[in-house]
C-alpha cells in the first residue's frame, strides 16, 4: 500500500520512513534491497534505486477511494488504517453466489485498479485481519477452522507492542496456538489485558464491533497519474480506476448518477473539466467507461496531464429495480446508452427530441428538448397521453417545415414551385406574435448559442397546394408575396 | 415433387429446408423469420414478404422529390410502433420536423429523437440500429453511404426488432445494395392529379414484382374541398382591422 499509493513511480523504487526502507518493489528486491534496511545500505546495493518518502496523507486518500469501491460488495466497510480494509460479506453471500465468487471479484477489481492485496476471509474481523497480515490467501469458513489457522500464526503477526512479542518469546511461546493454551489469568498479569482481549476477539469469543466507514456525502476522488499523459486516450485507464470507486460509492449509498465531471489537472498548473452526462441516471461501470472513452476520443489535451479528479455532480436516489422474470429478448446497450454516446460524439444540441408548443406561429410550435428516458417509462405505464392530441377538426400541419420560408415565383396562374401550384384548401389565416417583433432570442445551433431574430409578428394566409409532380406543399401569402413553408411528405 | 419421390430420404430433408423462413421458392414470397409490421395499406402488405415492413432488415426508399407522400406511407406503421412505447429516431432529416404534425399522426414527439448527424450519419445510424433500444430508425444519409457502410448497417440491424428505413436518391437504384427490400417512390403518372403515390418494388425476397403499385394516401388535407369562398382573400397586411378580427 505505501508503495502503490505513490504517483510517478518507476522501477526500481522503494519507500522510506525515518531513514529506513519500509517497502520496495520486486525489481528492488531482486537487487538485494529489503524492508528494514538503512537507506544508505539500500543505495549502496542499488544506486539506481528511486526513493520516496512515505506519504500518509496520500495513503489515507487511496484507502478511502478503495473503501468506496468496496461498496460494490457490501455497505458495511470499515477501515483498518494504515492499509487495511474490512468488508463484512456474511450478509451478501447469496447475492453474489458464494464466498469464492466475492473473493474472485474483489481480487480482479483490485488488480484492475493496480493494487496487489493480501486477503483472508474469516468469521471474525480481527481473525481475517491477522490472517491477511500473515500473508493471507486463506479462507476460514467457521470458528474451528479459524482457530486452527490462528494457532499456526507467529506471535509477531498481530500488531502488538514489540515488548509483548519479546516477553512471549522469552516464555518460549512463538505461536498463537501456544499462547491460547496457557492459563489466561497468569498471562494477563504478565503481559497485560490488551493482547489477550484481542486474542479473544479474534477467536470470536468476545464480540468485536467495528467502526463503519462512512461513505462520503459527496463523491470527489483525486488520482495522481504515475507518469505524465499527453494523449487523451491514455487517460482511460486512470479514469477507469476512478469510475469503479464512483460506482462502489453509488452502490453503497443507493444512488444513481446523472452527471459527473472529470477535472483534468495539467502539469502547467491549469485545470480543465470534462462533463459526462448520462441519458438516464445509472451506475453501470461499463457504461460510464464507454461514455468516457467516447469523450476522450474527441478530447484535445492542451498540456500533459498529471492528475485526474472525478466528482459526482448530480445524483439521485435509486428506487431499486426489479429483475425481469424472463430474459429480455433485445440485445444491445439500449436506447438511453446509445443516445449518450451520440450526444458525446455529435454534441448535445445535435441529438434532441421534439416537444409541441401551443403556439399559432408554425416556427414556434416546435421546441427542442433533451431526451428524457425516465419520463418515457412512466408515460407508457399510464397508457399513452391523449392530452397531447390536437383538437378534432384542427387544420392539418405538414410533417416537415423549412428552416425559413422560401420565396416562390408568382405567375398569372398563381404561385409556382417546380411548376404551377394548385391550391387544395381555403386559406387559413395565422396572425400572431406582435409581442416579440424586433426582439432577439438565443437558440442553440451546434455548439454555440446564436442570437437570431425572433419570429415576430406574422400575418399570413396558409394554403395546401400541389404541383404537377405530386409534391404537396404548405405555402403562405403575406404582404410581400408567396412563400413555401412546409412539405406534406 | 414427384420427380424427387425415389429419393425418399432427401424428400423429408427438402420439405424441412423449404419450411425455413429464409428459403423461398421462386414463385412465392418469402416468409421472413423476423417479425414484420403491417404497413397499414392492405394492397401493399400483399406485395411485401411477410405481409408488412420487415423489422431487423434495411428497407431502402428511393425517391428524388420530397413531398410526394413518401413519409405518409410509413405513418401507420410508425404510429403503431410509437403506440407500443417504442422510440423512433430521425437521422439527418432533410427539413425540420414539425412537432404538431407528428403528434397528430400518433407519434409521441417526446420519443422522436432527431439526430443532426452531419458527416457522422453512417456511424450514428449504425449506433442507433445496434443499440436495440429503438423501434424505428429513419435515416437520410445523403451520398455519404458507400456499399461497405450499407453492409455494416444491414449487419447492425439484423436480428433486432427495429424498422430501419433509409432514404436514398433514385440514382442509387442501379447500384447494388445489401438491403433486402428496395422500393422506388414517385408520383403516379396516370393519376397525377389525384395525388396518388406510385411504388415500384425493385427488390424483395421472392418473385420480382411485376407492376407498380398505386396508393391513395390520406395526406392530411389532401382531399380537395368545395371552395365556398374565394381561394385568395385580399390581404391588407398592415391593417388594424384584420388584426382585430384575428
Amino acid at each position: 500500500m505505501p508503495l502503490e499509493a505513490l504517483p510517478l513511480r518507476q522501477s526500481p523504487s522503494a519507500v522510506v520512513a525515518r531513514g529506513r526502507i519500509v517497502v520496495c518493489d520486486t525489481a528492488a528486491r531482486a537487487g538485494g534491497v529489503a524492508a528494514g534496511q538503512k537507506l544508505s545500505t539500500a543505495l549502496g546495493l542499488l544506486p539506481a534505486l528511486r526513493v520516496f518518502e512515505r506519504d500518509p496523507v496520500r495513503e489515507a486518500a487511496a484507502l478511502d477511494e478503495l473503501a468506496c469501491w468496496g461498496g460494490h460488495f457490501t455497505p458495511t466497510v470499515s477501515l483498518q488504517p494504515p492499509a487495511g480494509l474490512l468488508l463484512e460479506i456474511g450478509g451478501c453471500l447469496r447475492l453474489f453466489g458464494g464466498v469464492a465468487v466475492i473473493v474472485d471479484k474483489a481480487l480482479a477489481g483490485c488488480a484492475a485498479q493496480g493494487w496487489t492485496p493480501s486477503w483472508a476471509v474469516a468469521p471474525t474481523p480481527l481473525g481475517a485481519w491477522w490472517l491477511a497480515l500473515a500473508g493471507g490467501g486463506v479462507l476460514a469458513n467457521d470458528l474451528p477452522a479459524l482457530d486452527s489457522l490462528l494457532a499456526g500464526l507467529d506471535c509477531r503477526v498481530p500488531p502488538w507492542p514489540a515488548e509483548v512479542a519479546a516477553r512471549l518469546e522469552s516464555y518460549g511461546l512463538r505461536r498463537l496456538g501456544e499462547v491460547m493454551q496457557q492459563p489466561a489469568a497468569g498471562l494477563r498479569q504478565r503481559i497485560g489485558n490488551g493482547p489477550l482481549d484481542e486474542l479473544l476477539r479474534a477467536r470470536g469469543e468476545v464480540p468485536d464491533p467495528q467502526r463503519l466507514f462512512i461513505f462520503p456525502e459527496r463523491f470527489s476522488s483525486l488520482l495522481e497519474l504515475p507518469s505524465r499523459v499527453e494523449h487523451a486516450e491514455g487517460l482511460a485507464f486512470a479514469g477507469h480506476r476512478l469510475i469503479v470507486a464512483l460506482c462502489g460509492w453509488l452502490q453503497a449509498r443507493q444512488l444513481l448518477a446523472r452527471a459527473c465531471t472529470l477535472h483534468i489537472g495539467h502539469d502547467d498548473g491549469t485545470q480543465s473539466a470534462l462533463a459526462l452526462r448520462f441519458g438516464e441516471p445509472c451506475r453501470d461501470e461499463a457504461r460510464f467507461l464507454r461514455l468516457l472513452r467516447e469523450h476522450l476520443g474527441r478530447l484535445q489535451l492542451a498540456a500533459p496531464v498529471e492528475s485526474l479528479r472525478l466528482t459526482a455532480d448530480e445524483t439521485l436516489l435509486s428506487g431499486g429495480d426489479s429483475a425481469s422474470l424472463f430474459a429480455e429478448a433485445t440485445a444491445g446497450e439500449g436506447a438511453a446508452a446509445c443516445v449518450e454516446r451520440l450526444r458525446a460524439r455529435l454534441g448535445e444540441a445535435a441529438v434532441q427530441v421534439l416537444a409541441p408548443v401551443a403556439e399559432h406561429r408554425p416556427e414556434c410550435a416546435t421546441r427542442w428538448e433533451t431526451p428524457d428516458f425516465r419520463r418515457n417509462s412512466g408515460f407508457t405505464a399510464a397508457g399513452g397521453g391523449p392530452a397531447d392530441e390536437p383538437p378534432v377538426g384542427a387544420p392539418p400541419r405538414p410533417l416537415w417545415l423549412l428552416p425559413s420560408p422560401q420565396p416562390l415565383g408568382e405567375h398569372t396562374d398563381g404561385p409556382h414551385w417546380h411548376g404551377p401550384l394548385q391550391l387544395l384548401t381555403r386559406g387559413e389565416r395565422i396572425e400572431s406574435g406582435w409581442w416579440d417583433s424586433g426582439e432577439m432570442r438565443g437558440e442553440m445551433r451546434g455548439e454555440t448559442c446564436a442570437e437570431i431574430p425572433a419570429t415576430g409578428d406574422i400575418r399570413r394566409e396558409y394554403f395546401i397546394a400541389r404541383n404537377r409532380q405530386g409534391q404537396q406543399a404548405w405555402i403562405f401569402r403575406d404582404a410581400t408575396g408567396w412563400f413555401l413553408h412546409g412539405l406534406f411528405a | 415433387m414427384s420427380a424427387l419421390s425415389p429419393l425418399a430420404v432427401n424428400d423429408v430433408a427438402l420439405a424441412d429446408v423449404l419450411a425455413r423462413g429464409d428459403i423461398w421458392r421462386g414463385d412465392a414470397l418469402a416468409r421472413l423469420p423476423g417479425q414484420c409490421i403491417s404497413s397499414g395499406h392492405p394492397e401493399l402488405d400483399d406485395e411485401l414478404p411477410g405481409g408488412g415492413w420487415p423489422c431487423g432488415n434495411l428497407t431502402e426508399f428511393l425517391v428524388d422529390r420530397s413531398g410526394i407522400g413518401e413519409l405518409t406511407l410509413l405513418l401507420p406503421a410508425l404510429a403503431r410502433l410509437a403506440a407500443d412505447g417504442g422510440w423512433l429516431a430521425l437521422v439527418a432529416p432533410p427539413w425540420l420536423p414539425h412537432a404538431p404534425a407528428w403528434a397528430a399522426a400518433g407519434i409521441a414527439p417526446e420519443r422522436l429523437l432527431v439526430v443532426r448527424a452531419g458527416k457522422e450519419a453512417a456511424w450514428s445510424i449504425e449506433a442507433l440500429l445496434a443499440s436495440g433500444g429503438f423501434a424505428g430508425v429513419l435515416a437520410w444519409p445523403g451520398s455519404t453511404l458507400d456499399a461497405r457502410s450499407l453492409r455494416r448497417l444491414q449487419v447492425a440491424a439484423e436480428g433486432r426488432p427495429v424498422f430501419a428505413a433509409l432514404w436514398r436518391s433514385a440514382s442509387a437504384a442501379v447500384a447494388p445494395s445489401p438491403a433486402p427490400l428496395r422500393i422506388a417512390l414517385g408520383p403516379d403518372a396516370e393519376a397525377r392529379a389525384r395525388g396518388r403515390l406510385a411504388l415500384r418494388i425493385l427488390k424483395r425476397r421472392g418473385r420480382p414484382a411485376s407492376r407498380p403499385l398505386s396508393l391513395d394516401l390520406d395526406r392530411s388535407g389532401s382531399r380537395p374541398r368545395a371552395l365556398a369562398g374565394p381561394a385568395l382573400s385580399l390581404l391588407a397586411a398592415g391593417s388594424a382591422a384584420a388584426a382585430a378580427v384575428a
